[in-house]
């Protein structure tokens, strides 16, 4: 039986368990002298965390733990049949084998085949397994808690303690993934940086990392200095900070200090929609409206602007964060007590001059956090570099140049066919991993800063 | 002392307000004599703070709120288009219920006030003026080694007079008082109201409060609101011992409220 429905079969049986339960308890309860310790739905919920995890954790472990154990059990097989196989050799073998048994290919080699063969026999007694006790599990202890209720324990606390297990589950799994991406990017970066300099690449000016067309071409060692790529990436969230700071900012003071609720009404949602447009959508529009039309200004002021310049990709980057300053400055603003407003403007303050010397000092460490946290998604921002800003890597802090960004970088040394084990490629995890460093320590210093200056300000 | 007639500060007519359709206050005819303490009493949701908002027009904030009657300060009718309902404000100071220090050091505290209006041109005369209001709210001795503190570290009653403090550093005619003591302990309390009998030497002073025993303590006159009407206006200790209304004898016998 398929992975699916064990699952829908268990999941099944899990529900059956907390209606016989409930129901159980309910009569039992009814006819009950001395008062019971929990409703009947705590039974139920009782059984079927009983009935429904066991047997579940049990399909995953069978599922993740079953075809490894096969994998491991054929390769001993092959090894023991035809001894001068290498470890590569038998790892191709077993592909062969698996390839065969599921049907994608076929082989004429009557050993392969017989292999093939067993493989899926033996593969297919694992499932078997699997869903007997799978399903053994689940009907026997659903059976034995629900046919057992004792309405005089209570079921309340135990249904609460497996609540907390199952939160704190997720919070794991939550955890457990973002270790797994960063040591999965930890360990490209470190085979990058065996191949390669760690200093010449943090430190290097110059960012070349020349693709070979063909793979008998003889390129020249790329050279893979960071420098001018990560700081093209701070000019353009450089840019963007300074198109979207302001306006996002005056427009949350504006929406929570000036506007009518009628004016808000429009406003706020209007600002939501800049929000939900796709980045790709301001990708083109970076590059097929901002850009010419900054090169046409830049023209009759004399000025050379390159057709894909860092002004046009980071202005309309800006444009797409001022939604995300707003609202959250909206938020912090309207979360400043309205007693302070009340103390100025009964002082004789207008409502400007309360906004800015009372309410914007109030506020000021969660507006410092939330800018910081627009910071990190202007640099991590992808899409509309890839389309509005240069491939280039100039070091240069001219906005009206072409520049490129790590994120840019990234995406052209990882699409098309790439190999991997090739230091261009690798570089865009020292890329990655240069990049989550920077974010990284950006977000501890809001959280530091919001909190320090908070501190000051309770 | 009973015979003497005082100048009138404020004089209001048929004053009614409502929020959006419904009504708080209902036509309030109220003088109000400079240099005493006023006391609004009255069951909670009367109309008394509501009343006490209109004479600053702090009731402005509010965006539903529509006043309708006639209040006149010192002759001038404040709602009146020619009235700036800053200027206004600056002249009738407010002291609030909560006390709502800015998170600010006490010496901005007390300087916000006169920097914005203008008053005291260097940093000498703000001294003089931050250190004159803390004196005169009853604070100097207690802060004034550490004025660069912020104002929100202090105790609740230490607020309260930072909040008055900071309302007579503008130099204002009259202060409002919105159940100013409500949130303070007794012992910060009595400091308060003593605060206040000093005070109002200078200034014109109008609470609200929930306790009767703080108006019969601190005010000349006190004035009964129930339901958004006013029911009896008149000298304090005739208010407490011989008043004219039922509703009134009910009210400070306790009878309800």
């Amino acid at each position: 039986m398929s992975f699916s429905t064990l699952l829908l079969l268990i999941i099944a049986f899990s529900l059956c368990s907390f209606f016989f339960s409930s129901s159980s308890a309910f009569k039992k309860i009814k006819s009950a002298t001395s008062r019971p310790s929990a409703l009947p739905k705590h039974y139920g919920q009782y059984s079927l965390a009983w009935t429904l995890f066991p047997a579940f954790l049990l399909l995953i472990v069978f599922t993740i733990i079953g075809p490894i154990y096969v994998d491991n059990f054929f390769k001993q097989q092959i090894a023991l049949t035809e001894a001068s196989y290498d470890k590569a050799k038998i790892e191709l073998v077993l592909a062969m084998i698996k390839n065969i048994s599921n049907g994608s290919i076929s082989s004429d080699e009557p050993k392969i085949l017989k292999l093939a063969d067993e493989y899926s026999n033996y593969l297919s007694k694992i499932y078997l397994f699997r869903t007997l006790s799978v399903l053994l599990l689940s009907s026997i202890l659903g059976i034995i808690i629900s046919s057992n209720i004792n309405i005089l324990k209570n079921s309340r606390v135990k249904v609460e303690t497996f609540y907390r297990i199952l939160f704190f589950v997720s919070a794991v799994i939550a955890i457990f993934t973002t270790v797994g991406i960063i040591a999965s990017l930890l360990y490209e970066s470190l085979r990058f940086f065996a191949l390669y300099p760690f200093f010449d690449f943090l430190f290097g000016l110059h960012w070349a990392p020349n693709i070979a067309i063909r793979s008998d071409q003889v390129a020249a060692q790329g050279s893979f200095g960071m420098l001018p790529v990560l700081l093209g990436t701070i000019l353009v969230a450089l840019i963007a900070m300074i198109v979207a700071l302001p306006i996002g900012l005056f427009s949350a003071i504006y929406l929570a200090e000036f506007a009518s609720k009628r004016v808000r009404d429009i406003i706020k949602p209007t600002l939501e929609v800049l929000a939900g447009i796709p980045t790709v959508v301001y990708g083109y529009f970076a590059a097929l409206t901002a850009a010419p039309f900054i090169r046409k200004i830049g023209m009759t002021l004399g000025l050379d602007v390159s057709s894909e310049s860092a002004l046009a990709a980071g202005a309309v980057m800006g444009i797409m964060i001022i939604p995300f300053i707003s609202s959250l400055s909206d938020d912090i603003i309207n979360s400043v007590p309205q007693s302070l407003r009340d103390g100025s403007l009964g002082l004789g303050a207008t409502k400007a001059e309360t906004t800015i010397k009372v309410v914007l000092p109030a506020a000021f460490p969660g507006l410092v956090g939330a800018f910081l946290l627009a910071v990190s998604r202007a640099i991590g921002e992808t899409m509309i570099v890839v389309m509005a800003a240069g491939l280039s890597a100039n070091l240069t802090i001219n906005p009206l140049e072409t520049v490129t960004t790590v994120t840019v970088q990234i995406v052209s040394l990882l699409t098309g066919d790439t190999e991997f084990d090739d230091i261009k490629t690798l570089s865009a995890f020292g890329l990655g991993l240069a990049l989550f460093a920077f974010t990284l320590i950006l977000n501890v210093i809001a959280l530091v800063v919001s909190r320090r200056l908070s501190e000051q300000y309770d | 002392m009973v015979d003497k007639k005082n100048n009138l500060k404020f004089k209001t007519k048929n004053v009614s307000v409502f929020y959006g359709s419904k009504q708080a206050i209902n036509k309030i005819s109220l003088d109000i004599e400079e240099k005493q303490i006023t006391a609004l009493i009255g069951p909670s949701g009367c109309g008394k703070s509501t009343f006490l908002r209109c004479l600053n027009r702090m009731n402005d904030v509010i965006s539903n709120c529509s006043v309708n009657g006639k209040i006149l300060l010192d002759g001038n009718n404040i709602y009146s288009d020619e009235i700036d309902p800053v200027l206004l404000r600056a002249k009738v100071g407010m002291v609030f219920q909560k006390p709502n220090p800015f998170p600010k050091s006490i010496f901005e505290n007390i300087a916000y006030g006169p920097r914005i209006h203008g008053i005291g041109n260097n940093r000498a005369e703000l001294t003089d003026l931050v250190h004159h209001s803390l004196e005169q709210a009853g604070l100097i001795d207690e802060v004034k080694d550490r004025l660069d503190d912020i104002a929100t570290g202090l105790s609740g009653g230490q607020q309260q007079r930072i909040c008055i403090a900071r309302a007579i550093a503008v130099n204002p005619d009259v202060i409002l008082m919105d159940e100013p003591c409500s949130a303070l302990d007794p012992i910060a309390t009595a400091k308060i109201e003593e605060l206040m009998s000093s005070l109002s030497k200078s200034y014109t002073i109008i609470i609200v409060t929930h306790s009767m025993q703080q108006a019969g303590r601190v005010s000349q006159k006190t004035a009964f609101f129930h339901m958004g009407d006013l029911i009896e206006y008149g000298e304090t200790p005739k208010i407490f011992t011989q008043p004219d209304q039922q509703k009134t004898q009910d009210y400070i016998t306790g009878r309800f409220g």
